[in-house]
């Protein structure tokens, strides 16, 4: 909105309605890092303090040490990652590639189709998967968690459709006229124009591997296999809380590699984010 | 068919084979035996027996099934509009021209990028009766009040009392509302600045403006995000099992329809029970969704129509 | 360039190839045995200390013999994990799982019935302190064989009794006893917040099922659920009086700010509760987290009147070889060796139990680190040593248990109201359950009798 119109009270009085809302984002986070750098008796007093007298770095090869197998658990939620994310891409491709760029009968009602799958919980599909999965032997192993990866999610899908409709139709036309087939007009001219949407689906896989919590909960059943979500619930059932200055600095072990990625693809983060609500 | 419509659509199905292929394996397939287990006696050990209607009959006469859909509808009905209020609000302020908009834009993502697990873990200690910072904040202004007026306010003991417990997951869900903010905020930088122009000119003040144009034209970026938040919180299940670890809450106050459903699936070996309690929960998301489309029928506004 | 059909053959070949490549990394195996021995794989629950004695167990066992290799992996959470894993067809050869999970294993078909390699390994009854081999049997099978058993005692700590006026060798005798200590032992500070407690029922909380024990109740009587019984909800009253006496959001506050059980903040070590209602394990944890100058003992825990005298719950760790396993024979080797005194022995010392064998080595309780051990192998041995009934939805009954006690300790419920909605739901569902056995039964039990 432009704000021509603010007069300079209003201005100040805006600002500093940001400035307490993002203390209130703010604040929790911090108090994460504080904790997570406390010695424990510190986490303990009253009333808190926020700067530790001491920085007990300590703590957090302390975590990673009671946390047991904590570089096998990054490890496996690594792999998972890099797996869903190169099927959810080439698959989720493929597959929007075929709901926009080709013209073919029924196919906005099959889209429509798409759509209505994303309203399925994985909670109501959670126990016939599971069945499903038991008579391929797959339980116990990483495979229910990423080969359904390469089977195209819907929300990407969505998502490459609504990117690929806004690219020109020129160029396709020419190279088809050319003698080019779909693959390769997908392959040499698609991809190439559409590597931020890749991108964004690409991170938003990454995030929803990274973070997804019943999917291992229910298909993992050795320790050693564990995701760092997974391991950390554990570690947490296991201190039962008290060790809150381990367990903070545990927490920041796990989302700092979500906040370097973030950092580092800020742009097409935020703007893919945008996008998902905006372009339907 | 002409033979080109013919070949496109051989092209077509086959490029979105992928789909296709995770559809019928990974929705058709668990939905239609989601159905038949909910009709069974079944424990993945032995074969499923069919029961017909038993599961149904004793989840209407549960007490413990109606206790986590009441959980559910509560969870939903005070964390979606206040979710929509807190980041509508919050995408209104960053869309005025102030300094610094792009660091307090970072500094609300920033939380909706924690995963589940953390975010639970972070809020149990920040909801901590004696330690948590959230009582630490309150009791000064308690004490005053009681200082003043001889009450005797203490702030709860948030994930260990009834009452308090949901509004614990409530805020914890609050505070993950970043991605609205983004969206919403992109919605409205799309809103085209000369209708704001001509409204001024007539002389509209900012609610005006807000209840007449920025409403209507970013109603379908609202609908948008009511439908995944409403989805998404009828799943409601990491925060709550990880804060509980592994339980529900005092008095079940944090038991929800997916964490019922889990238990009788993977605690109490009853999987027909728990893919009756699937069932219930997508039908309910369904119809939500049916009503909410219904509704957004008459009120969103898009571009063009 | 080729002609677009040629190429959807193309891609359909791609992603037919693609698709056949996910399958075929669908069954690959577990390396297994280099040395050509069977590997046996097993799992438990334990970590830190309690692991290592395990593991230690399993290292003589491999280092004894040529032929199996013991796997041994700490996993948390076990009873949920373990049946993920024999649900999903994969689980390990052996698992350590609580005595109280047997019924619901059992009857759900996931475990491999062990009376005959019994049989023929001449395990039996006798070999046993007998209540802990009933808790191994269930439907007239036996499910696994013992490792670590534990009963419960009170245990308290002399200093406080002392500072408080009380003789620090003299604990409570009984109920109404044990109010009157309550109170000499509450403390609060200046601004009224309580600081230290006697006994308090929620700490650590372990058995909210069974307070009514004391008072002469128990939880079912083989035909019906008891949760209602009169002694139960004596019990529960008693239960109720907490909160009256110290308030309710007053106890929630003092609780919140305990550590957890294995760490220095541990309330009891700490001296913020002064009696808990623990095991033999204690000992192990006053070692690691205590003060070293921490006095402590352990008795019978208080009861109502003089029947209940010496009442206590027996429970006891077993080693099971679940439904499905690849090697049955060689997981029951592995049982069977640490059903022998030796490693036994071995084990409880180490994890601070007492051992469920009937004859224990001369000097066993001379060796053992725990000084109180002789009162909880009395215990145990006493015809007053229970266990939780075996029934297969006994997670949801103590979960039910512990709804009831939290609203009876924040006083959001009457005893009576609490426990008559126990009773109900589970009075169904024991019905329930019932009918499902009937159902099932006939064709478990000819499944159960081809054991191997």
């Amino acid at each position: 909105m432009p704000t021509a119109s603010l007069t300079r009270p209003l201005k100040v009085l805006l600002i500093c309605c940001l400035l307490v809302s993002a203390w209130a984002f703010l604040a929790p986070m911090l108090w994460m890092l504080s904790t997570s750098l406390k010695p424990l008796n510190e986490t303990m007093t009253l009333p808190p303090v926020w700067i530790p007298s001491e920085i007990q770095w300590r703590n957090y090869p302390d975590a990673i040490a009671a946390m047991g197998h904590f570089w096998r658990y990054a490890g496996n939620s690594l792999f998972l990652a890099i797996m869903t994310v190169i099927g959810t891409v080439t698959s989720s491709a493929l597959a929007a590639y075929g709901f926009s760029r080709i013209e073919w009968k029924g196919r906005d009602k099959v889209f429509v189709i798409l759509l209505a799958t994303m309203m399925i919980p994985f909670p109501v599909v959670m126990v016939p998967l599971y069945s499903l999965f038991k008579s391929l032997g797959w339980i116990g192993t990483f495979k229910p968690l990423w080969v359904p990866a390469f089977l195209a999610g819907a929300f990407s899908v969505f998502l490459l459709r609504q990117f690929f409709l806004t690219l020109p139709k020129d160029m396709a036309e020419a190279a088809r006229i050319d003698g080019c087939n779909e693959l390769q007009i997908f392959w040499h001219i698609i991809l190439p124009l559409s590597k931020p949407a890749l991108l964004v689906v690409a991170i938003f896989q990454f995030m929803a591997t990274w973070n997804d919590f019943l999917g291992p909960l229910i298909y993992l059943t050795e320790q050693k296999d564990f995701t760092l979500a997974l391991g950390l619930q554990s570690f947490q059932s296991q201190q039962g809380g008290t060790a809150w200055h381990q367990l903070m600095a545990a927490s920041t072990l796990v989302v700092l590699p979500v906040i370097v990625l973030f950092f580092f693809t800020q742009r097409t983060f935020i703007e893919g984010i945008a996008a998902t609500g905006s372009k339907n | 068919m002409t033979r080109r419509e013919k070949e496109n659509l051989r092209t077509g199905l086959l490029f979105i084979s992928p789909w296709i292929a995770g559809f019928l394996l990974l929705s058709v397939y668990p939905l239609v035996a989601t159905l038949y287990y909910s009709l069974s006696d079944y424990s993945v050990l032995s074969p499923a027996v069919f029961v017909g209607l038993e599961n149904y009959r004793n989840l209407a006469t549960d007490p413990i099934f109606w206790k986590s859909v009441y959980n559910t509808f509560f969870f939903a009905a005070f964390a979606l509009p206040l979710g929509l209020l807190v980041s509508l609000t919050l995408a209104v302020l960053l869309n005025f021209d102030l300094p610094g908009r792009g660091i307090f834009r970072t500094v609300f993502f920033l939380p909706s990028l924690m995963p589940m697990v953390c975010l639970a873990v972070l809020w149990q200690w920040m909801l901590n009766g004696d330690l948590g910072l959230i009582n630490n904040v309150l009791r000064p202004p308690l004490d005053a009040v009681n200082a003043l007026f001889g009450t005797n306010l203490t702030p709860p003991n948030w994930l260990q009392e009834p009452v308090y417990a949901k509004w614990g997951i409530i805020f914890t869900a609050l505070w993950g509302v970043g991605q609205a903010v983004v969206i919403y905020l992109a919605g409205l930088q799309d809103v085209p600045r000369h209708l704001y122009e001509s409204a001024e000119i007539d002389g509209a003040n900012f609610w005006k403006k807000t209840w007449h144009i920025t409403l209507p034209m970013i109603s379908p970026v609202i609908y948008f995000n009511l439908i995944m938040g409403l989805i998404g919180s009828f799943q409601v299940f990491a925060v709550p099992y990880v804060m509980t670890e592994g339980g529900d809450g005092p008095e079940r106050s944090l038991l929800f329809m997916a964490t019922y459903l889990y238990q009788n699936a993977f605690d109490y070996w009853s999987m027909g029970y728990a893919c009756a309690i699937g069932l219930v929960l997508f039908l309910v998301i369904l119809g939500l969704t049916l009503l909410a489309t219904g509704l957004s029928a008459r009120h969103v506004h898009y571009e063009g129509n | 360039m080729p002609r677009s059909s040629c190429n959807t053959k193309r891609l359909a070949r791609l992603c037919g190839a693609a698709l056949a490549a996910l399958l075929a990394t669908g069954c690959d195996g577990r390396p297994n045995n280099p040395d050509g021995r069977v590997v046996v794989r097993y799992w438990d629950k334990w970590s830190g200390s309690e692991a290592k004695a395990m593991q230690e167990v399993v290292d003589d066992f491999n280092a004894g013999q040529d032929r199996i290799r013991v796997e041994y992996s700490s996993v948390s959470q076990i009873n949920r994990k373990l049946m993920l894993a024999i649900g999903g067809g994969n689980p390990p050869d052996v698992a350590g799982l609580f005595g109280n999970t047997l019924a619901v294993y059992a009857e759900n078909n996931a475990l491999t019935p062990l009376d005959k390699l019994a049989a023929e390994n001449g395990v039996s009854r006798d070999d046993y302190i007998g209540v802990f081999w009933d808790i191994c049997n269930h439907r007239g099978r036996l499910w696994g064989l013992p490792s670590a058993p534990a009963s419960l005692a009170l245990v308290w700590n002399k200093k406080l009794f002392r500072e408080a006026g009380l003789d620090p060798d003299r604990p409570p005798q009984s109920i109404a006893e044990l109010e009157e200590y309550n109170d000499k032992l509450a403390s609060r500070d200046e601004n009224g917040r309580l600081v230290g407690a006697g006994l308090l029922p929620s700490e650590p909380g372990w058995w909210p099922a069974i307070w009514g024990w004391w008072f002469g109740g128990d939880l079912w009587d083989g035909e019906r659920i008891t949760a209602d019984s009169p002694e139960n909800i004596a019990a529960m009253e008693w239960i109720a009086s907490y909160p009256e006496r110290f308030g309710a959001r007053d106890l929630l506050s003092f609780r919140d700010g305990f550590g957890n059980f294995a760490s220095p903040q541990n309330a009891f070590f700490t001296g913020r509760v002064a009696m808990v209602l623990q095991g033999p394990w204690i000992q192990n944890f006053i070692r690691d987290f205590a003060p070293p100058d921490f006095e402590w003992g352990a008795a019978p825990f208080p009861s109502s009147g003089p029947d209940d005298e010496g009442v206590t719950l027996v429970e006891t760790d077993v080693l099971v070889i679940p439904a499905g396993a690849k090697h049955p024979r060689e997981a029951f080797d592995f049982i069977r060796y640490v059903n022998t005194q030796g490693p036994m022995e071995k084990l409880c010392i180490a994890q601070c139990k007492f051992s469920p064998l009937k004859e224990h080595s001369p000097d066993f309780l001379q060796r053992h680190p725990n000084p109180q051990i002789g009162t909880f192998l009395e215990l145990a041995k006493s015809s007053h040593a229970r266990f939780v009934p075996p029934l297969t939805f006994w997670v949801m009954y103590e979960n039910d248990m512990k709804q009831a006690f939290g609203k009876v300790w924040t006083g959001a419920a009457s005893p009576r109201e609490a426990l008559a909605e126990v009773q109900s739901r589970l009075q169904a569902e024991f019905e329930r359950r019932r009918a499902r056995w009937d159902r099932v039964a006939a064709a478990l039990q000819e499944g159960w009798n081809k054991q191997p």
